[in-house]
């Protein structure tokens, strides 16, 4: 068991986002979390690595729990490392072109010397299909090359779980397919929870797809049975919602 | 006293030739002075005028049958005023000298005084301060003979004076014989005093643009009728404390109503002004260096502790953050002005008496309150540039694993200080500006340089116009070079 999260629960001010949430993520094993904005979804993600510290909780990390109301400094710092996560918007260092920002998490948190890190920077960066790109500054990449050395960025660390929040949600139509290509492609060797909007994506890449709503994982299951014939109305709602012509338009 | 009526009889009789009789104009007449030249010009506790020259001016206007306004200038531009027709007369404790006399019109000497020299009974005093752009600093700048081995301070006023007195920073000055008088009386400085005799003896005089000879005449005409009818020696005693020495002053009369008409009706009626020779180009170039100087070293200091000071700002910690508001409240909420004074005249004397010797003088105190009120102002403009750079840059660096720290330098500082520079840049201009006012705590720097010249010479105008030429070209210069530093800094 990678991840074990029990009774989770964060509020924003009055705000209570997460009412409760069960989830476990068994290694090598991918998690879609889909669910109407608002659900909890996103501050879930980022609260399995800390970016959101949990009100209430356990957070079971490789069976042991996870100090979280105290962990600081080296822990934090290692703890995050095995968690690699790829945002909306990218978020790449504009500063820096597409090579340093690649090697930015082994020299600054492996400490890893200039030319190693920069040998496994040129390495992802040929895998995530961007070998020319080095030199080039986020403000020259499109999109979907952005999104790209935003995922080499990540398992620059060599993470263990990869954490995405809608990686494909900001990239024009055309940018998509590509990123999921290489998301589907990492899915095979690595354990993973997105959040997404993209349904298809999910039954392709899912072991499992979680349905949330109202700040509580109503529903898990396998992708077929979860898009075809999830138990919960409001799931059924949802899906019908986001899906017009029925769930017939994803193929398993 | 039969032999001042004597004199004055003769006077009378020479002067008759170039007093005209009084007139009665319907325009006020617009007196200026500097209100800061205690006894003879200062300010009642409403802000009115007040003083001898205050008295004499407002005197001589009724007798002229006009309608007497007091204007308070500056010193340093009383002569510009009085030369771009802002008001008809200066009544201002003017000293009569050569290269005024070129540039304005005079009146006889509305009263006789004289340098004197004060210190401990005694002692020979090895540091004078002295009034900026005055005729005493003047005195011993052409007399180093006189002074040998003693280091010469320049303050901007009387008081600052005393106030360096009393912090052991001057042990003597040199002043007006009645005014140094009467600051000492009233400072509770009690072991100093005149010393030796007047080193020279000064006529103050009433000016008035060039080629006002009619107007000139008509306030020697009303002078000279308020000291036959006593009305000047009443207001004499009253600010003075003392009888006027009237033989002294016939005798002024008598050496100056010769030399006065010709002076005053003398060719140059028209004011030329001439670029400065290599002399006066010299010490505007120093002045330049040393706003350079001043300007570059807090630049530099105080991008290093604007950036600790922004850093604070953001801090994790509340105490650290607090007090970095605290100190940016502080320093933004209070004067330059009175930053120097206090570096110069409270921190830098603590100093200096801690130590046993002179470790903190007038530069080292201007770069601290520099450097001080700078910072405040790079801290603020940093901490808006740490403030705008995006959440989510902090969320993809903390993702990594990166600390606090490491985030803050590798990330969010780099690209904050981008966004900051055109900002940083425009605290950098107005540091430069802001210079000027060290000439208050003694540096001669370009505006003061500026001021001195307009004093040496009486050019009013093209010493400042020569400065701001200066000015336009460091602020340029360093405009340039932030703008080279933002375009080797830009990414695409």
């Amino acid at each position: 068991m990678e991840f074990e999260v029990k009774g989770l629960r964060k509020s924003f001010g009055p705000l209570e986002v997460l009412k409760g949430v069960d989830l476990s993520v068994s290694r090598g094993e991918v998690v879609t979390l889909i669910g109407p904005s608002g659900s909890g979804k996103s501050t879930l993600l980022r609260c399995l690595n800390l970016l959101e510290r949990p009100d209430d909780g356990d957070l079971i990390w490789r069976g042991r729990a996870l100090p979280y109301r105290t962990i600081a400094g080296s822990e934090l710092s290692e703890f995050r490392r095995q968690v690699g996560m790829v945002f909306q918007h990218f978020h790449l260092f504009p500063h820096l072109n597409a090579l340093e920002n690649v090697m930015e998490g082994p020299r600054q948190v492996l400490g890893m010397g200039r030319e190693a890190a920069a040998e496994r920077a040129y390495h992802l960066l040929g895998r995530v299909g961007l070998a020319d790109k080095d030199a080039a500054y986020p403000a020259q990449l499109s999109g979907g090359q952005k999104q790209r050395v935003a995922i080499a960025r990540a398992l620059a660390l060599e993470p263990s779980v990869l954490l995405l929040d809608e990686a494909t949600s900001a990239l024009d139509i055309e940018m998509v397919a590509g990123v999921n290509d290489l998301l589907r492609e990492l899915a095979e060797s690595m354990t993973m929870v997105a959040v997404t909007h993209d349904l298809a994506f999910a039954a392709q890449v899912s072991s499992s797809i979680g349905f949330m709503d109202g700040g509580k994982l109503l529903e898990i299951g396998a992708p077929e049975q979860m898009l075809t014939a999830p138990s919960s109305p409001r799931a059924r709602d949802f899906l019908a919602a986001v899906s017009p012509h029925g769930t017939s338009s994803v193929s398993f | 006293m039969q032999e001042l009526s004597l004199r004055l009889v003769w006077l009378v009789v020479v002067l008759a030739g170039w007093t005209v009789p009084i007139s009665a104009q319907e325009l006020p007449l617009r007196i200026a002075m500097s209100g800061s030249f205690a006894p003879f010009s200062t300010t009642d506790g409403e802000g009115r005028l007040t003083g001898f020259d205050a008295d004499i001016a407002r005197a001589l206007a009724s007798r002229m049958g006009r309608e007497p306004v007091l204007i308070q200038v500056d010193w340093n531009g009383i002569q510009a005023g009085l030369q771009s027709g802002k008001y008809d007369l200066i009544c201002g404790s003017m000293a009569i000298t050569q290269a005024r006399l070129e540039q304005m019109n005079f009146s006889l000497p509305y009263y006789v005084s004289g340098a004197q020299m004060f210190a401990s009974s005694g002692v020979a005093p090895k540091r004078l301060g002295v009034t900026e752009s005055s005729t005493y600093a003047r005195f011993i700048s052409e007399h180093p003979e006189m002074f040998r081995d003693v280091k010469v301070t320049p303050f901007g006023s009387e008081a600052e004076i005393l106030t360096a007195l009393s912090a052991d920073k001057v042990d003597g000055f040199v002043s007006d014989r009645i005014v140094g008088g009467y600051y000492l009386s009233r400072s509770g400085v009690s072991n100093i005093a005149s010393y030796g005799e007047l080193l020279y003896v000064e006529s103050c005089g009433i000016a008035a643009r060039r080629g006002e000879t009619e107007l000139i005449q008509q306030v020697n005409g009303a002078l000279l009728d308020m000291v036959q009818t006593g009305e000047y020696e009443t207001i004499y005693q009253r600010w003075v404390g003392e009888s006027a020495d009237l033989k002294l002053l016939f005798e002024q009369w008598g050496a100056y109503a010769s030399e006065l008409p010709k002076a005053n009706e003398s060719e140059s009626l028209v004011v030329s002004e001439s670029v400065p020779n290599g002399s006066s180009l010299g010490p505007i170039l120093s002045g330049a260096a040393l706003t350079v100087q001043l300007s570059v070293l807090t630049a530099g200091v105080s991008l290093f502790t604007g950036l600790l000071l922004g850093l604070a700002t953001v801090s994790g910690r509340s105490v650290v953050r607090n007090l970095a508001a605290v100190y940016v409240g502080l320093i933004r909420g209070t004067p330059l002005l009175v930053q120097l004074f206090l570096s110069y005249f409270v921190v830098a004397t603590a100093i200096n008496r801690w130590l046993g010797y002179e470790a903190m003088g007038a530069f080292a105190s201007a770069l601290l309150a520099l450097v001080v009120n700078t910072t405040a102002y790079n801290g603020e403009t940093l901490r808006g540039g740490i403030l705008g750079v995006c959440k989510g840059q902090w969320d993809a660096a903390f993702s990594l694993g990166m600390k606090r720290s490491r985030v803050l330098m590798r990330i969010v500082l780099p690209q904050a200080f981008r966004s900051c520079l055109p900002s940083l840049g425009n605290n950098l201009v107005v540091l430069v500006k802001d210079t000027s006012l060290v000439g208050a705590i003694t540096l001669i720097e370009l505006t003061y340089t500026a001021r001195n010249i307009v004093f040496q010479t009486g050019q009013a105008f093209l010493p400042f116009m020569i400065a701001g030429a200066f000015y336009l070209v460091i602020i340029t210069t360093l405009s340039l070079a932030v703008r080279y530093g933002e375009k080797r800094l830009a990414t695409p």
